[in-house]
């Protein structure tokens, strides 16, 4: 009886925490959806209780080059994303499967590229990017976007690497498939959960990218990122506007984030989770 | 004799390790081969790092073409200078309450996730949404619901007889806001993290504790955190490199201050090279930066990668 | 060919063997030498193609199919320009693109390009505090030779008709501590903004106030309107972020008028006088008035908060731009569009000259632009009259910076439901100008002048003198490379 009481009492503890920190992480959201139906002048006025208008929906949608925008950041993201994988994958092989010297030097720096002052790169790489052409390009950005991309890749799947027993690998050698064949037909479908995760978690990543965009590109290329803030003009707020910039933006990574939920996990985790 | 033993080594070596434990296509240079197009990729962008040492030793500047080597004059106007000391002191202190609080948060509501209700199983997926917003923008959100006059937690707390909370306008209370935003932020990244880990954990060990009786923080001690804390080594290196270097969240809430309370070296460094136009001046305090960052973090991956062995049973 | 194009010629070639020859020997970037030459042989180019064309007159025409990039931030401003870009395509036969930056970070983009010296972009948006770091790097063109040319400019374009404050404030000498309104002309302003009162005048009707006219009534009227409408309201609204923004409008106006100078020269070198006697005062009232009458959260307001609590009904007053209060009075823009009316700014005891300083966003030209034609009809164009009535009339961009608009029957229709709004720019505007002493320093400056006043409203010194005190160490620091010759 008392035990039972306990454990009601626990229970409800439990979920009343749990409900309490699920009002707090989803009510901005929520605020901030709510407000892409809201006139500007209401802004300021009302909370809950307005007059629902699409406005905000119809002035940044299809009066601006949102779109434009929103394809840029496609093309970026996914590039990039692209350009990690057929470069990361062989090295994340090299790191997993052979001893070479400073070997685990390499891994950790190309890991600290992650962790590198984004402020700190920018500048020189501004006037570098001017000299060879780069500046304002969907390569430039995807080049640069591999400091976000490439270290996140290359660390989980060389974790998924590693847990493959070389015999396999061997023994498909023996049965003379060429080396190419071994790769396609045994080892990409055996470390495919990390690099899918790894791919999809990048691509958040450089999908929320904000300051190489802004200052690495200017008029052929925007992304949706530096756009959204657009709408804080100088002169004029537009709270509304900017909100729907950004909830059309965070779009395709929820969409993302709900199909992939179980492999994001394991990108996180840098492959410690396999699953 | 030297040159024999030199030449036959790597044959005998060769020929013993083709067939056992290395793939017979394989050849000595082959994986820096692999490995050059990806580290190409990236030191080609690393070439900056270089170039700011070089230029941290100048005073170049964008308001003119030219500029001259100063030698270690900027590095020693940093370390002389009462603001630089302060902006390590509110780095140091926000890194750790952000990254402390998200650590705790993120374990404590992992945990409580970890049973499978309907209820858990819809917040694990809606819980990581708030990632999915920049955090400059998350940190306009907050600021418009903060606001003293139209604000929606204003209009809340109002309720309590609570008026004119000062959030980000007082010096008392920046960092409480700030604070309040990243974990908003990045506190779900925490959580998944963890849940990844509780989810991943062995069974076994657990029924035997419970047929042995031991008490739930026994198990939870000697059991469940070492298990658990690869996965929370990951967060922590992630999000305190992050919070060292925070700049977005911060830029966007105050621009540093209000005064100075919230400059911390990243903000410095942004003030004084884009907006005061000293960028040899603003160097020294991101490569310090940076070196701090790398020490960290360097410190950290080994120590993850000592707990991961260990939980794996090594 | 005459004399005088030999001697253009000569002259742009010698100008380039000396920038490469002063460039090679301090060791700048490598590649600045070539491009300098490049562009000098550009000019030449351009020198002789109009000595050719001689016999010409100005055409619209002149720069057929070449193409101009234009860099601009986020404001209602770019909006008018984006609409009338077409128009401008098919009359000058000249390509245009452009590029929207959010303010915040628009500066920090136009500096990095600036610095490149890559030629992109050909025009960019600026104010008058930007040039006095861009001018005197060399980024800039200088368009006084463009305004005299009457081949370049078009004998419609009267540049007289454009205001002296905002017309000068984009005028220097290049030397720092030397006023504005000399010298080079480094921009052309397309709309400006001088400090005024705004008011609400239903709350004014309802409490029985009338709007002040010193300092002390200001002050007594904070009193009285203290949480006017229930708690979240409150009298005043004025700028107090971490930012250059707080300093230069209402601030820097009754800095002014209370007597008190940012700088003084002595021997060459720029001294702070942030810690005279008549900052002080002025600095005590001012805090004051913001522990009075301000925003419980002033520290982190910007133009946006400010504007938008006086459109909301949150504050009784706006002390700030006057084309700020003026967007949130436009029919339906706001729940208190309408109620809202402008006086002149209130001054200290015993003052009777309204100093105000001023903001104006214009554009300017990329020196190292390899388009110049192109961009000077793009900005001959876009500051012309018959835009920037367009401009005002069909848009919003606010105040006009010619007369002639502002005599435009169409705007005064206008501004007609603007109670107070005309009267009070005609009352000012002749006392408008930029009040800080131009340095190259200028950001850096005023943004630790706004961390201070944050610091003595928030109580972190013990005296107003002590909080300034601290300021003038910072600033002369700052400004200590200046030498003014």
């Amino acid at each position: 009886m008392n035990t039972k009481k306990l454990s009601l009492l626990t229970e409800i503890g439990r979920n009343a925490i749990l409900a309490l920190w699920a009002i707090f992480a989803l009510f901005p959201l929520f605020w901030m959806v709510l407000i892409t139906f809201k006139h500007d002048a209401e802004m300021y006025t009302t909370t809950f209780i307005f007059t629902p208008t699409l406005e905000n929906y119809k002035a940044v949608l299809i009066n601006t080059n949102y779109f434009k925008a929103f394809f840029d950041n496609i093309i970026v993201s996914g590039g990039a994303v692209l350009v990690s994988v057929l470069v990361g994958v062989p090295a994340a092989y090299a790191l997993a499967r052979y001893n070479f010297k400073k070997k685990e030097d390499l891994a950790f720096q190309i890991l600290s590229f992650k962790f590198a002052p984004e402020i700190l790169v920018i500048l020189p790489l501004f006037m570098i990017y001017q000299k060879i052409r780069l500046f304002d390009t969907h390569i430039g950005l995807i080049w640069v976007y591999q400091l976000i991309t490439m270290p996140l890749l290359i660390w989980v799947v060389r974790g998924y690497f590693e847990d493959i027993n070389v015999e396999i690998e061997h023994a498909a050698q023996l049965d003379g498939y060429s080396w190419y064949h071994v790769f396609l037909k045994i080892l990409l479908p055996l470390i495919k959960p990390g690099l899918v995760a790894a791919a999809l978690l990048s691509f958040i990543f450089a999908w929320n990218s904000f300051t190489f965009p802004l200052l690495l590109s200017a008029f052929k290329v925007e992304t949706v990122t530096v756009s959204v803030l657009k709408y804080l003009a100088s002169d004029t707020v537009h709270y509304g506007q900017m909100a729907v910039a950004a909830s059309v933006s965070a779009l395709p990574e929820v969409i993302l984030a709900l199909i992939i939920q179980k492999h994001l996990v394991r990108g996180l985790s840098f492959g410690a989770v396999k699953g | 004799m030297g040159i024999q033993t030199k030449i036959s080594q790597p044959n005998t070596a060769d020929t013993k390790q083709d067939k056992y434990t290395k793939i017979p296509f394989l050849v000595k240079a082959r994986p820096y081969l692999i490995m050059a197009p990806s580290l190409l990729l990236t030191i080609g962008i690393m070439y900056p790092f270089i170039a700011a040492i070089f230029y941290s030793l100048t005073n170049y500047s964008f308001r003119s073409t030219s500029y001259k080597f100063i030698g270690l004059d900027n590095w020693i106007k940093m370390f002389t200078n009462y603001d630089f000391w302060h902006a390590v002191f509110v780095t140091g202190l926000y890194a750790i309450s952000t990254t402390g609080t998200e650590m705790v948060i993120g374990l404590g509501i992992a945990l409580l996730l970890s049973k499978d209700t309907r209820f858990t199983k819809i917040l694990k997926v809606v819980l990581i949404f708030p990632l999915m917003v920049a955090p400059v923008i998350a940190t306009l959100i907050w600021q418009l619901m903060t606001n003293n006059s139209v604000g929606i937690i204003e209009k809340f707390l109002n309720i309590f007889g609570v008026y004119n909370f000062p959030w980000s306008s007082s010096p008392k209370t920046a960092l409480l806001t700030a604070t309040l935003i990243d974990i908003w932020v990045y506190a779900p990244f925490v959580i998944i993290l963890i849940v990844a880990g509780v989810q991943s954990l062995p069974k076994s060990p657990f029924e035997a504790a419970q047929v042995d009786g031991a008490s739930a923080w026994f198990t939870f001690k000697t059991l469940k955190l070492p298990l658990l804390l690869p996965f929370m080594y990951i967060a922590l290196i992630f999000r305190l490199m992050a919070s060292i270097q925070e700049f977005g969240i911060i830029f966007a809430l105050t621009k540093g201050g209000p005064g100075d309370t919230l400059m911390n070296l990243s903000i410095s460094a942004y003030t004084k090279g884009f907006q005061f136009m000293k960028f040899g001046e603003s160097l020294p305090y991101i490569l310090f930066l940076w070196l701090i960052v790398n020490l960290v973090s360097k410190f950290l991956v080994g120590k993850w990668l000592l707990v991961q062995k260990q939980a794996a049973g090594h | 060919m005459n004399f005088k194009s030999g001697f253009k010629r000569l002259s742009a070639v010698a100008v380039a063997m000396s920038m490469v020859l002063s460039l090679a020997a301090c060791g700048g970037t490598k590649e600045a030498p070539k491009a300098e030459g490049e562009q000098a042989a550009k000019t030449s180019e351009a020198a002789k193609t109009s000595e050719t064309g001689a016999a010409k007159d100005f055409s619209w025409e002149m720069a057929k199919g070449s193409k101009v990039k234009i860099l601009m931030a986020q404001h209602s401003i770019a909006e008018a320009m984006v609409k009338k870009i077409p128009e401008f395509e098919a009359k000058t036969g000249i390509k245009v693109e452009y590029s929207i930056t959010p303010e915040e970070n628009y500066f920090d983009k136009v500096t990095t390009s600036l610095n490149s010296k890559s030629g992109d972009p050909d025009i960019f948006m600026t104010g008058a505090y930007m040039l006095w770091e861009y001018a005197p790097a060399g980024f800039i063109e200088d368009l006084t030779p463009y305004l005299n040319d009457a081949k370049k400019t078009s004998a419609e374009y009267d540049v007289k008709d454009i205001y002296e404050g905002p017309l000068g404030a984009m005028r220097w000498d290049l030397v720092p501590g030397h006023a504005v309104g000399t010298g080079p002309q480094w921009g052309l302003p397309q709309a400006f903004e001088l400090y005024s009162l705004a008011y609400n005048k239903r709350i004014f009707k309802e409490k029985g106030l009338t709007p002040p006219k010193t300092m002390d009534e200001l002050l007594v009227l904070c009193e009285k309107l203290k949480e006017f409408g229930g708690k979240g309201t409150y009298p005043l609204a004025i700028r107090g972020s971490r930012s250059w923004g707080t300093i230069h409008p209402a601030y820097m106006s009754t800095y002014e008028n209370y007597g008190a100078k940012d700088f003084t020269i002595e021997n060459g070198k720029l001294v702070s006088q942030v810690n005279s006697k008549e900052s002080v005062a002025m600095n005590e009232m001012w805090v004051k008035l913001i522990k009075t009458g301000g925003a419980p959260s002033w520290s982190s307001y910007t133009w946006y908060q400010a504007g938008a609590d006086l459109g909301a009904g949150k504050a009784a007053m706006l002390w700030d731009a006057d084309n700020n209060g003026i967007q949130q009075n436009w029919p339906g823009a706001s729940k208190e569009a309408g109620n809202i009316a402008w006086v002149p700014q209130p001054l200290p005891q015993g003052a009777t000259k309204n100093n105000s300083n001023l903001w104006t966003w214009g554009i300017a030209m990329n020196k190292a632009s390899k388009n110049k034609d192109a961009a000077w009809l793009f900005m001959q164009y876009f500051t012309g009259k018959d835009y920037l009535a367009y401009g005002s009339i069909e848009g919003n961009a606010v105040d006009p910076v010619r007369a002639s608009v502002w005599e435009n029957p169409k705007f005064k229709e206008k501004l007609s439901k603007q109670e107070g709004y005309a009267e009070t720019f005609k009352a000012t505007v002749d006392n408008t100008r930029i009040l800080f002493t131009p340095e190259p320093h200028f950001f850096e400056a005023t943004t630790e002048w706004s961390a201070t006043l944050q610091d003595i409203v928030a109580g972190k010194y013990k005296s107003v003198q002590e909080g300034m005190d601290a300021l003038k160490k910072k600033t002369d620091e700052a400004v200590k490379d200046v030498e003014v010759k």
